[in-house]
């Protein structure tokens, strides 16, 4: 009984590996550029204009990420993330829950979204 | 017989604490079920794991080792099932919006050493559990790579801390993994946990068969007839043991707490034992099992396959036959038969009982004949040891001729 589990699940976890594989293999190119040179700049306001689940920018530590395509992936619930849409999220991103910093692996995760960086406005 | 309800209900205490804490912080997306079956698979794992502490106490809590042992099988596989579909859900999460970072998701060449560590442990468990379920393997070979699942356990509680660092779901997790991997390592591999002993006495009752009796050297186990042990012997005069622990039926009992071993030429390490001598120092574990303890008060069945001989003649050699017993000795030919003689003699001053020695190969039909006959065998109670193969044939045989399941106790060679 143990064995027909571990038979049909190894088998369905590598029909699973490579079809997604092959999926990312036919998928169009475009999606995956993002933030070529010269690095453009933006700045809070323009950050806030895209706050929704449907278009998310974040700026995290003088960096801005679109995060659009990551929410889907995130393991928490959008209550969580969403409010940090359109905002400076450093504090949140490194407080995530009970003051502990997001794991070395979600900041090479960030990495991949990021379009730019965050310009403050000069102070007078 | 079932599995007392405490042991089950602290297992699935344990098995769901981690996905029961990460419930709330999960979203009710495609994503948040896959991180949660991480954490359920964790639980499962963590909890089968525990179930693999060879500790007599616990087993005997449980029922017994190889209900125990079947349990930590169950549960273990069930947990694997869980951690494959954590990162394949994980990824199609974002697979309709872009295939691309669904592949970053899995692909061991885009990611970070986390998700190398996580391929690594998922591939570590793989081949360790298709070791397992091959149980053709040489006992050495199947052995080292069972244990390949405890390098793939250790690297899954690496992946697991580095994402999520030290929280109410991680530690849990860690804790029961590492307390149980180090209780076995130390308390049953190494030996921590069992008795020393000493041979005393080596004897052929026939071809391939040693009978082995054995000192003991500190304080001796108690153990009941019908119950097994696990022992490993080590060196002697002029003896290299294989210092490998395997369960053995007592076949004997002596006051003083000296106790004898039939072992039978099964695998490398028993052909080896065929050789042993006085002096071999041995450590023995135990007991373990209910087999022919405690028993009802009713007339009796007993039916024995070869070396599946040893729990019955331990308790002919023990104790007086109480009740009513129909006793089936079947083997392949009387040359290799053990005991008979003994079994004759043993049997002729027991009233209750009647002894049917029976010479038969793959065919179980003679067998069947005379169980046919046995006056009201549906109100007695079934004791069988033998071969994993008669084992089966005999009982589905009874339940087809209204023996209740509750009513067939057996005893398999099978269990590792």
């Amino acid at each position: 009984m143990m064995k027909r589990v571990y038979i049909g699940f190894t088998i369905a976890f590598w029909i699973a590996v490579a079809a997604i594989w092959g999926g990312s293999l036919l998928a169009p190119p475009g999606q995956r550029a993002v933030a070529q040179s010269p690095e453009p700049g933006y700045t809070l306001q323009d950050v806030a204009a895209h706050d929704s689940a449907e278009d998310c920018w974040m700026a995290i530590g003088g960096e801005v990420y679109e995060l659009t395509a990551y929410l889907p992936q995130h393991p928490a619930p959008p209550s969580v993330i969403l409010p940090s849409c359109g905002t400076d999220a450093t504090r949140a991103y490194n407080t995530k829950n009970r003051g502990r910093p997001h794991s070395p692996y979600a900041a090479s995760l960030l990495e991949r979204y990021r379009i730019g960086r965050l310009e403050r406005p000069a102070t007078p | 017989m079932r599995v007392p309800l405490p042991p089950v209900v602290l297992l699935a205490a344990i098995s769901i604490v981690p996905a029961v804490i990460a419930l709330p912080g999960t979203s009710m997306t495609l994503a948040g079920a896959g991180a949660w079956l991480g954490w359920l698979g964790s639980g499962l794992v963590a909890a089968s794991l525990l179930l693999m502490v060879r500790e007599p106490a616990f087993a005997a809590w449980f029922g017994d080792l190889e209900r125990m042992y079947r349990w930590h099988h169950g549960m273990g596989t069930l947990g694997y099932a869980a951690l494959l579909a954590h990162p394949v859900v994980i990824a199609a999460a974002s697979l309709p919006e872009d295939p691309a970072a669904a592949w970053r998701v899995l692909s061991p060449a885009a990611q970070s050493w986390h998700t190398l560590l996580a391929w690594l442990a998922l591939l570590a468990l793989m081949a360790g559990l298709a070791a397992t379920f091959a149980m053709r393997l040489r006992y050495s070979l199947w052995r080292s790579l069972h244990a390949m699942l405890g390098i793939g356990v250790l690297l899954g509680l690496v992946h697991i801390l580095a994402f999520e660092g030290v929280t109410a779901k991680s530690v849990p997790v860690a804790a029961a993994a590492l307390i149980a991997l180090g209780w076995r390592a130390t308390r049953a591999d190494r030996g921590g946990g069992a008795r020393p002993y000493e041979v005393c006495a080596v004897d052929r009752p026939a071809p391939r068969i040693a009978a082995v009796t054995l000192r003991p050297l500190a304080a001796p186990l108690t153990v009941a007839p019908g119950q097994f042990v696990m022992a490993a012997f080590f060196e002697g005069p002029h003896y290299r043991g294989c210092r490998e622990y395997h369960p053995y039926t007592v076949s004997a009992l002596a006051p003083g707490g000296s106790l004898a071993l039939s072992i039978k030429a099964l695998g490398d390490c028993t052909r080896h034992i065929q050789s042993l001598e006085t002096g071999v120092a041995a450590r023995v574990q135990g007991p373990y099992g209910s087999f022919l303890v405690d028993r009802a008060e009713r007339p009796e069945v007993w039916i024995a396959g070869g070396i599946g001989i040893t729990p019955f003649l331990a308790l002919l050699r023990a104790q007086p036959v109480t009740r009513p017993t129909e006793f089936y000795y079947t083997f392949r030919n009387g040359v290799e038969a053990p005991y008979l003689a003994e079994l004759r003699d043993l049997a002729a001053v027991q009233p209750h009982l009647h002894y049917h020695p029976l010479a038969m190969q793959e065919d179980t039909a003679p067998l069947y004949a005379l169980l046919a006959g046995v006056t009201d065998l549906p109100g007695r109670e079934i004791y069988m040891c033998g071969p994993p193969p008669l084992i089966d044939a005999v009982g589905d045989w009874l339940r087809h001729h209204g023996v209740p399941p509750r009513h067939i106790h057996y005893e398999r060679f099978d269990f590792r």
